[in-house]
């Protein structure tokens, strides 16, 4: 062992350390106590954006002053009359499918 | 017929990451035990059980924060980075028997190819002589194949220090051998 116990030394490190180890059933073993699958409802955010986002806007419809139209507000928004009640709801609608276009596509990616 | 290539790591930790895809896990876990294992023999001294123990804490908590995973390392050595700190924390709760048992004898091993069982006892022996730091690094280098840089980073010293262990045990390594083989 003393030719050159340095390559010696370097040989036996590499050569224990190229020994694979045989797996024995330890991958199976581990991949049993592997916490349990996550159950995932990939549809239920979505849905209880467009939900919330659909009652709002029914809700301001409902509620807003008579003769108010979503249209005539979107009309009136093209012809840059924004001042008007309906323009107004009609940006407060534009507003929530907005909101709810960008927490969709945060959620997506 | 062609043979599909074996998805690389980073595909297989992007598969687990994006679709909690378990078959994807398997094979890391397949691919990289024998390395994790093997070196987390040698930094518990021989003691399979131990080493196999700390192997599942270690593949336990590779899953856990696969999403930590920068892709800017190899898995492997991110991987020796977990094995080696539950090593540690588990050599901190157990110092005072990390400090005797020099004179214990490794438990045996499989046959082996080309080193012979009487070399490979002495060489068992010799590195549970070494300090703990001195084992990690010798540990780290040729059992986890990482580079001395790559050795640095996962046991969060610095490039010098792993050096000179690695120095250091190969000459203690050469006297305790010499000593035997006189």
């Amino acid at each position: 062992m003393n030719e050159s116990l340095h390559d010696a030394i370097d040989r036996l490190l590499r050569e224990d350390a190229g020994r694979p180890v045989r797996d024995d059933g330890f991958s199976l073993r581990l991949m049993r106590t592997l916490p349990a699958p996550r159950v995932t409802r990939p549809w239920l955010r979505p849905a209880l954006v467009l939900f919330s986002a659909a009652l709002g806007s029914a809700l301001a419809w409902l509620l807003a002053p008579g003769g108010i139209s979503v249209a005539q507000g979107f009309v009136d928004l093209a012809r840059l009359q924004s001042q008007t009640p309906s323009a107004v709801v009609a940006l407060g609608v534009a507003l929530a499918m907005g909101v709810t276009a960008i927490v969709l596509a945060a959620d997506d990616s | 017929m062609v043979e599909r290539p074996e998805p690389a790591d980073s595909e297989l930790v992007l598969a687990v990451v994006a679709r909690d895809d378990r078959e994807a896990f398997a094979c890391l876990v397949r691919r990289h035990q024998s390395l994790v294992r093997s070196t987390l023999r040698r930094l518990a001294k021989g003691d399979h059980g131990l080493a196999d123990d700390l192997a599942q804490e270690t593949f336990l908590l590779a899953w856990r924060n696969l999403r930590t995973f920068r892709f800017d390392a190899r898995f492997s050595t991110w991987l020796y980075r977990i094995a080696f700190n539950a090593w540690l924390t588990d050599a901190r709760k157990r110092r005072e028997v990390l400090l005797d048992d020099l004179e214990k004898a490794p438990v045996a091993d499989e046959a082996l190819p080309a080193v012979s069982t009487a070399e490979r006892m002495d060489l068992e022996r010799a590195l549970a002589t070494l300090s703990d730091g001195e084992r990690a690094a010798i540990a780290a280098c040729y059992y986890a194949d990482l580079t001395h840089e790559e050795a640095a980073v996962a046991m969060g010293i610095p490039l010098g220090t792993v050096k000179t262990h690695i120095l250091r045990a190969k000459a203690k390594l050469r006297a305790k051998l010499d000593e035997d083989y006189r």
